[in-house]
């Protein structure tokens, strides 16, 4: 660390610094602003700062966050967002409650997330192996796999019935939430594979630069594709997850995550062109919107004004992001 | 008409510097109305450097331009639009999903779109093509043409602007030896109209067929420019490379030892036809030829970033059939890509993170890539190729052009292969960087290596290479020997014309 720190001072160069110092701000800007919505969300209102409070923003965090892993993967890789996360969701919930009666509850859940990562896989085969926009492939595959999964149930609510599997995901272990324990669990592993794995290598160099990847021998193709299985995956823990704690789901129980977590994402300063990110900016970024968001909620703002809020904080990442490629890039 | 106003162009004293290469340097070049005018050298020569400064996408360093005998300063291509200047560029610049007559008043359209008549647009479409005797109907889908009739657009859409000055670059590269006789039909007519046309090319028969005088550019400067009566290709050849070629690239003495990667009689369908050659360790073949002709889509093919159609590759004996580069590179074989910013390297990553791309399956246990593994071999390379800054962690992007190249031909060597194709690997380096590139080779091959260069720099060629293969059109010429090479006969070789 300090010979690294030397060599800096040693070596005073222009863009180095000036890409250390935009580095840093914003990492400590994501911060700062945490920090800020916290001291604000203390003094408007006295029933942020209680622990009951933090809890259940933790908790409800935490569904999103497992999502939030996984589509880190996608945007890093390039392939600019996954849109099938609704139909993953409910594929995971819907399956997990649904197939208790038959098989029990922890098959039906390693089942139903196994699912959900056969509709990434499909995903992954259009935008990697195919060439498809992302967009489109997992808006249209995403809009399949949730017929299909609406027809299997018949288009109605599906219940628990297995009490047992419900007191596990909805309770605590040492005190923490069992769903944020497994929130986290899923986190470190998704930091350390993007950050400390060659298949993590890989997917920054792909979304760095496709073609220099390529004729790098990495295998972008399944690289591309591997992003939306991981997604996939994800999304159906959260969706198997959330069917546990509600001993309920509906095959709309999934919409808005996608975007959730694609809010996330970006606002915390993953590049949506690819080649750029890690998870815990990612979480960071989660974590400054859902305590905005309930900030404001405690406020009484009105949700309009929430989501013209929460408009402006993408579009100002976003625009952020160009910026700072562009000067990488001069 | 008085002297000066016959003067259709005058550029004087036009230098163009870049960053650490002059690309032109004090180019005198005058065109007349009314003459169709060549210009012919090899490639970076500096033609596209000048043509750019004359259509106002580079500004000259220094120098004056007078069109029609004006002085005139262009700083956008649409200022030299404005002074009847216009380019038909090599490739098509046409949107296919209009119509002929759109396409060829795009970006033209008197008044407003919504207020103007197609009709009129497509009378006065069919009117300039019939003028040129194309023979195409204005009310097409551009994209339902063939890629000869859409040159034909691109000339009709200048010619219809009613230019001073028509600029072609390669018109013929594209077209038929039936098509090429339409063309220069055309281009006569548009002479006799008083129409100055500046005509590049390769093609040195048609230069002496079509031109009325030519100019020969070398190493950016302005050799000569002369009446075409009583020049021959010959000659002009011997004006486009005549160079003394200096010891610069001395080659380091390898033992020559068996055959290493053997291709015989490969395709890929349409970019080249039945290419065979084989490198031996220790030896540097050379694979030359004008732009275009296949050299790179040959390499890219062998190291599975395309398809092959027809034909073998073999390595160390055994054949290979590679369909992507992870197979390649297991294969034995690396391949230094031409375009280094888009192929070559990852601009967001550290000098570290990329060499060690690769390979870092290799240096991973079950997933992870070990602590130090790859800092250690990125600090290897930056020593033994004195990369600079000598800081592993540096962002690649922030690097010269002559490091970055060093860096990517270490990522290469991390993975050890016994050959080593490498396109263009001195292109835009300045020249300390590019004698340590070429240093790097020579040790390369004296470790037994096998290396095969691409490079239109014939000096380089000559210097380094001790077999080379040229290239014409897709197809491969008999391996030259360095008994065999000159430059005249290369370049004799590129652009099929025998050299007396």
């Amino acid at each position: 660390m300090s010979d690294a720190a030397m060599e800096i001072s040693v070596n005073p160069d222009r863009f180095t610094r000036g890409s250390k110092l935009v580095d840093a701000l914003s990492k400590a800007g994501l911060a700062f602003a945490i920090l800020a919505v916290v001291l604000y969300g203390s003094v408007v209102s006295p029933a942020f700062f209680t622990s009951g409070n933090l809890l259940n923003v933790l908790t409800s965090m935490s569904i999103v966050g497992i999502v939030v892993v996984g589509m880190t993967f996608v945007l890093v890789v390039g392939g600019l967002a996954d849109l099938s996360v609704p139909a993953t969701i409910a594929c995971g919930a819907i399956l997990s409650l649904g197939l208790q009666p038959m098989i029990g509850p922890l098959p039906a859940f390693v089942l139903a997330v196994g699912l959900a990562g056969l509709i990434g896989l499909l995903n992954g085969v259009l935008v990697g192996y195919v060439g498809i926009n992302p967009i489109i492939a997992t808006l249209g595959i995403g809009t399949i796999g949730l017929g299909i999964v609406q027809a299997a149930v018949g288009g109605v609510i599906v219940y628990g019935s297995n009490p047992a599997s419900a007191e596990f995901a909805k309770g605590r272990l040492f005190g923490i939430p069992v769903v944020v324990l497994i929130f986290l669990v899923i986190a470190l592993i998704g930091h350390f594979v993007l950050s400390r794995s060659f298949w993590g290598r890989w997917t920054l160099a792909t979304g760095g630069n496709y073609s220099a990847a390529e004729a790098s021998a990495v295998p972008v193709q399944a690289v591309k594709a591997g992003a939306f299985v991981i997604t996939a995956l994800t999304a159906g823990i959260s969706g198997g997850l959330l069917g546990l704690t509600l001993q309920s789901a509906r095959p709309l129980i999934g919409a808005g995550y996608e975007f959730s977590a694609i809010t996330a994402v970006v606002v915390g300063g993953v590049s949506i062109i690819g080649g750029f990110g890690s998870v815990p900016r990612a979480i960071a970024g989660l974590i400054f919107v859902q305590l905005l968001t309930n900030v404001m909620v405690l406020d009484g703002v009105r949700t309009p004004i929430q989501g013209f809020v929460l408009g402006i904080l993408i579009v100002g990442a976003v625009g952020m992001d160009a910026a700072l490629r562009k000067r990488g890039v001069a | 008409m008085t002297a000066v106003a016959d003067c259709a162009l005058d550029m004087r004293g036009i230098s163009k510097i870049f960053p650490g290469v002059k690309a032109l340097s004090n180019v005198n070049f005058a065109v007349k109305f009314g003459t169709v005018h060549a210009v012919v050298g090899e490639n970076g020569a500096g033609k596209s450097t000048l043509m750019k400064v004359l259509n106002g996408s580079y500004a000259p360093t220094s120098g004056t331009i007078k069109v029609g005998g004006t002085d005139v300063r262009m700083r956008r291509p649409a200022d030299a639009q404005a002074l009847g200047i216009r380019m038909v560029h090599q490739e098509i610049n046409l949107v296919p999903d209009l119509t002929v007559a759109e396409n060829v008043y795009l970006g033209r359209m008197p008044g407003k779109w919504t207020f103007l008549r197609k009709g009129e647009m497509v009378r006065k479409a069919a009117a300039v093509l019939d003028e040129l005797g194309a023979g195409i109907n204005p009310r097409e889908r551009l994209g339902n043409l063939s890629i000869s009739q859409q040159q034909l657009v691109e000339i009709a859409k200048a010619y219809a602007a009613q230019p001073r000055i028509i600029v072609l670059d390669e018109p013929t590269s594209s077209l038929s030896e039936h098509e090429t006789a339409a063309l220069f039909r055309i281009l006569r007519k548009m002479r006799d109209d008083g129409i100055a046309i500046i005509y590049i090319s390769h093609r040195l028969k048609e230069v002496l067929e079509i031109a009325d005088e030519v100019t020969v550019l070398r190493d950016g400067s302005m050799i000569e420019t002369r009446p075409i009566e009583g020049i021959t290709a010959a000659q002009m050849i011997r004006l486009m490379v005549g160079r003394e070629v200096s010891n610069v690239f001395p080659k380091s003495p390898a033992e020559i030892g068996k055959s290493v990667l053997r291709v015989e009689r490969i395709s890929d369908g349409t970019r080249f036809h039945n290419v065979s050659f084989d490198v031996r360790a220790g030896e540097i073949l050379g694979l030359t030829g004008l732009v275009g002709a296949g050299r790179t889509e040959v390499a890219r093919a062998i190291f599975g970033l395309s398809r092959l159609v027809e034909g073998t590759v073999s390595v160390n004996g055994r054949q290979v059939s590679i369909k992507s580069p992870s197979e390649a590179v297991k294969a034995g074989i690396a391949y230094v890509p031409e375009d280094r910013k888009g192929d070559g390297i990852v601009p967001g990553m550290s000098i570290r993170e990329n060499i060690s791309l690769p390979i870092l399956r290799r240096l991973s246990r079950f997933g992870r890539i070990r602590r130090g593994a790859d800092r250690v071999l990125a600090a290897d390379y930056v020593k033994q190729f004195s990369i600079s800054p000598p800081d592993g962690e540096r962002r690649i992007s922030l690097l010269s052009g002559g490091n970055q190249q060093k860096a990517v031909i270490a990522k290469w060597l991390a993975a050890r292969p016994s050959a080593l194709i490498l396109d263009e690997p001195t292109r835009g380096v300045d020249v300390g960087a590019k004698a340590e590139i070429h240093n790097i080779i020579g040790q390369l091959v004296a470790g037994g290596m096998a290396v095969v260069m691409i490079s239109s720099e014939l000096p380089e060629i000559l210097g380094v290479c001790d077999r080379v293969v040229v290239m014409r059109d897709g197809r491969a010429s008999e391996p030259l020997t360095r008994g065999e090479l000159s430059e005249e006969r290369i370049m004799a070789l590129a652009t099929g014309e025998e050299a007396a």
